[in-house]
């Protein structure tokens, strides 16, 4: 269902100011995505939107959370200068506005069903994980492969394109294009945290750090509540 | 600055011309560069942006022009557009290497890609490593000691022991880390007050893992090195950088970004900007950015450059200006391409057809390399953890293995080891890391075949998804080694018909690998081998080497056929090489021209051979020898 011929890509989302804003928001608002982005204008003011937003972006925290194993209070941290989680939210907003897609919409109701409750680390459970994929994959290639765009924009701080990801093939060397989100995406990608690393030309340590091996700790003292063990930590009690 | 004080001219603002113009201003000269890139940013913010926000992460992406649309998409512009063109590596590639619509440099009749790309901007290649090896001695001496058997090699018409105190000077200029006595071997030497400006940078676990994998070893496992005596062991050496193991000339001590390559987001790697700042805060000195040199003028007896002849083009419309420059002094450092290629445009209306410098016609000839032979490892699951993408991007190599009776035979090697796992991996075919593994995992693919078992199209997701990255990207690693190449008269540098955005001749490149310079990345494979072998490592180099790769190529390795490959290391040499007379070479010792007296042609462009050490720590210390020689000239 990819921009179908009889309907234009929906303008405001991907060129107006306001409209933008506007355009994604209405989007997850409901599941008629397609209409709504079609039929609603680009006037109406973006706050009218917010408290849904607001709702859905917790959400689809939640749902980040479960799939890429990390803490979702580590990817929406209490005080968030950077806004990633917003930013993210607000990025799939617009590509669904384009597409058209109800992916986004389906994939938040999802999580929404399930009642995921993380463990005393941050981090969902297995088990929980597998239920919610599971689930998602039930409902067709579409939210299935934008779940794995969600990880891999958490990971790696790009866009994939979910269609780009169902054509790879399984087992040959192959191309597939992205688009780095932002700066920020890639200074906060995830994936360097879980190898016990940093991201590349983006390092708070020290140096000589590199010489010694990273404290041989459980994973989630880098995803999960506590604080990553490769910076100084303060005194205890403190 | 009226035209006719100025003292020097210099064409170009890498590390050779900066180094030039900042000792020379120091003495008070009246010097103009010439850059044809973009000058010295205020800060180098604006290249951070570009490099974070670049889809490849390739060593020219930080670096104006961009390369790359507002979304960080590569921009397939036509070089014949681009004013100050350069080769990137993105245009390396299959059916894109040899298609001058592509790429700038035209190697449409080339039999092998020249694999190495430059920049022009101000600072030249301020996405260098960092690695400050001097030669070792034999280096110099290439024809006395195996030129019997190797024709083509050449002798140095100075040797290391006329380079050693501008060896010194360099290293204090560049800021070097590294201890004096890990650095002793091949007949490396040092004054015996000498100490490198900084202590030695720490090595990372890979390093340490390699050390402790080829400490004990069979001279059997060994004699195919070809050594005077088969080593029993092979000692893994910090490699010397100019990079700060602590605050140096008001820049911090290294913070371990593993970003040397493009970019060093704390200028704790030394670049060229460093040097440049200095001299472009003297009032004495001027910079003219965006402007092209497009002709060296003699005067009416050939002897002496008069003038020269360039273009200053604006970046924000089609606008241009061509004038000339007078000066004393004239300086080409605009490294071992472009170098020939302005003395092979400059024709002065066919008094000098063949072009400056060139009365013997070698210039453009003996172009070298280090062509790079990768290697990709994984320890296995239940192995090791080696903890990549930590540290500087190298901090030891191999460097004993580079001299020795072999050199009759074959193409010595020196190993780099890498401290950023598979991260350059095949890029254009797979990607790099890590989002290829990533992928792999969260799409249950196996693009880059090292993921077991197999997904067949399911992810991973949750703690299976954290555990497996960890499991598999602390486990990568990666071996490169820089392999001497013969300098061989049919790769070189001349003028293709194909121009650039200001109807300049492009260059167009001559390029293979000699038999001997093949030989030598045959041993590099067995060398690799034996060290997998004894790490205990899984081995993925074979499944890097794609199908269309052009720089593959088939060798007989102990009567089996084998298929390697290579890249670029972005060694430039030997283009203007140095020489006794004009017969054998186009300048002297002090970068001279035979044929000009007032014409100096620096860089790497002099090497008669290329060794295996990285260049610049030479080029630099042949400038400040340059540069005090022409001190005492004007």
């Amino acid at each position: 269902m990819i921009e179908p011929k009889h309907h234009k890509p929906a303008s405001p989302a991907s060129t107006g100011k306001d409209g933008t804003t506007f355009t994604r928001r209405s989007v997850l608002a409901g599941a008629a995505a397609a209409t709504a982005s079609a039929t609603i204008g680009g006037d109406v003011p973006a706050f009218a939107q917010a408290p849904v937003a607001a709702a859905d972006l917790s959400t689809f925290v939640t749902l980040s959370s479960a799939l890429t194993g990390i803490a979702a209070g580590k990817l929406k941290p209490f005080a968030d200068s950077l806004d990633l989680s917003r930013d993210f939210f607000d990025w799939i907003g617009d590509w669904s506005a384009k597409r058209q897609s109800a992916a986004f919409a389906a994939l938040l109701q999802v999580t929404k069903s399930m009642a995921l409750q993380p463990g005393a680390d941050g981090i969902i459970k297995q088990p929980d994980v597998d239920r919610l994929v599971n689930a998602i994959e039930q409902r067709g290639d579409e939210p299935k492969y934008l779940a794995r765009s969600i990880v891999l924009m958490w990971y790696l701080g790009s866009w994939y394109e979910p269609e780009a990801l169902k054509k790879l093939p399984a087992k040959a060397p192959s191309f597939i294009g992205h688009t780095v989100i932002s700066p920020k995406a890639y200074t906060q990608g995830w994936v360097w945290h879980v190898a016990q690393a940093h991201p590349m030309g983006y390092s708070d340590l020290q140096f000589g750090y590199w010489t010694r091996e990273p404290p041989p700790l459980p994973l989630s003292d880098f995803i999960g509540k506590r604080d990553a063990k490769t910076r100084p930590k303060p005194p205890k009690g403190g | 600055m009226a035209d006719d004080d100025i003292d020097v001219v210099i064409v170009g603002s890498g590390f050779a011309g900066s180094l030039i113009a900042n000792e020379l201003a120091q003495q008070g000269k009246k010097i103009v560069i010439l850059e044809a890139g973009d000058g010295l940013p205020s800060n180098i913010n604006r290249y951070l942006e570009r490099f974070y926000k670049a889809e490849d992460k390739v060593p020219e992406s930080p670096y104006p022009p961009p390369m790359s649309d507002n979304d960080g998409h590569f921009d397939t512009s036509d070089p014949k557009t681009v004013r100050a063109g350069r080769p990137t590596l993105r245009t390396l590639g299959p059916g894109k290497w040899n298609d001058p619509k592509q790429s700038y440099l035209d190697q449409s009749e080339a039999k092998r890609p020249f694999a190495s790309t430059y920049n022009r901007v101000a600072g030249g290649t301020s996405h260098w490593l960092g690695t400050c090896l001097r030669f070792v001695p034999s280096d110099f001496k290439m024809k006395t000691l195996y030129g019997k058997s190797v024709p083509e090699f050449v002798d140095w018409p100075i040797g290391y022991d006329d380079l050693v105190d501008w060896y010194g000077k360099a290293e204090a200029e560049l800021g070097v880390s590294a201890n004096v006595a890990d650095q002793k071997y091949l007949n490396i030497n040092f004054p015996s007050d000498y100490n490198y400006p900084m202590p030695a940078i720490p090595e990372s676990p890979t390093d340490r893992a390699i050390a402790d994998a080829l400490a004990n070893l069979t001279t059997a496992q060994t004699a195919f090195l070809g050594m005077a005596t088969a080593p029993t062991s092979v000692r893994v050496r910090g490699l010397p950088a100019a990079r700060n193991s602590q605050p140096y000339r008001n820049r911090r001590a290294c913070a371990g970004n593993t970003n040397c390559i493009p970019i060093c987001p704390t200028q704790a790697k030394y670049d060229p900007t460093i040097s440049l700042h200095e001299p472009l805060n003297h009032k004495n000195v001027r910079m003219m950015r965006h402007t092209v040199a497009r002709e060296i003028i003699l005067d009416a007896d050939l002897r002496n450059v008069s003038e020269i002849k360039y273009t200053r083009y604006s970046v924000t419309s089609n606008e241009t200006v061509t004038n000339t420059i007078k000066a004393k002094i004239f300086i080409i450092a605009a490294n071992a391409i472009e170098t020939p290629r302005l003395l092979l445009m400059s024709r002065n209306d066919e008094r000098t057809p063949e072009g400056v410098a060139n009365f013997t016609g070698m210039v453009g000839k003996y172009l070298m390399d280090h062509p790079y032979y990768l290697a990709w490892g994984h320890m296995p699951l239940n192995g090791k953890q080696l903890w990549p993408y930590r540290g500087p991007l190298i901090t030891s190599g191999i460097g004993d293995l580079c001299d020795g009776p072999f050199r009759s035979q074959r193409g010595a090697f020196r190993v780099d080891i890498g401290n950023e796992g598979w991260n350059f991996v095949a890029a254009g075919i797979v990607g790099s890391d890590p989002h290829a593994t990533t992928i792999d995992f969260v799409n249950g693919v196996n693009r880059s075949l090292s993921k077991q078992p197999s997904r067949n199209g399911v992810g991973l997701f949750g703690p299976a998804l954290t555990k497996a990255l960890n499991d598999n990207i602390t486990r990568q690693f990666r071996i490169g080694f820089l392999v001497e190449q013969t300098p061989d008269a049919g790769n070189r540098v001349t003028l293709s018909h194909h121009v650039d955005g200001l109807g300049l001749r492009r260059p167009k490149i001559a390029y293979d690998l000699s038999s001997y310079t093949r030989l030598g990345i045959a041993a590099a494979y067995k060398m690799k081998n034996l060290i997998f072998q004894k790490m205990g490592a899984i081995d993925y180099t074979d499944l890097v080497v794609a199908d269309r790769d052009p720089t593959r190529f088939e060798q007989q390795i102990d009567g089996k056929p084998v298929t390697l490959n290579y890249g670029g290391a972005g060694h430039i040499m030997g283009t203007h090489r140095m020489g006794f007379d004009r017969n054998d070479s186009v300048v002297d010792s002090f970068q001279r021209s035979h044929d000009h007296d007032n014409l100096y042609l620096v860089g790497s462009g002099t090497f008669p051979t290329g060794a295996t050490a990285n260049p610049t720590l030479t080029i630099a210390a042949l400038a400040l020898r340059t540069a005090d020689r022409i001190g005492k000239r004007v």
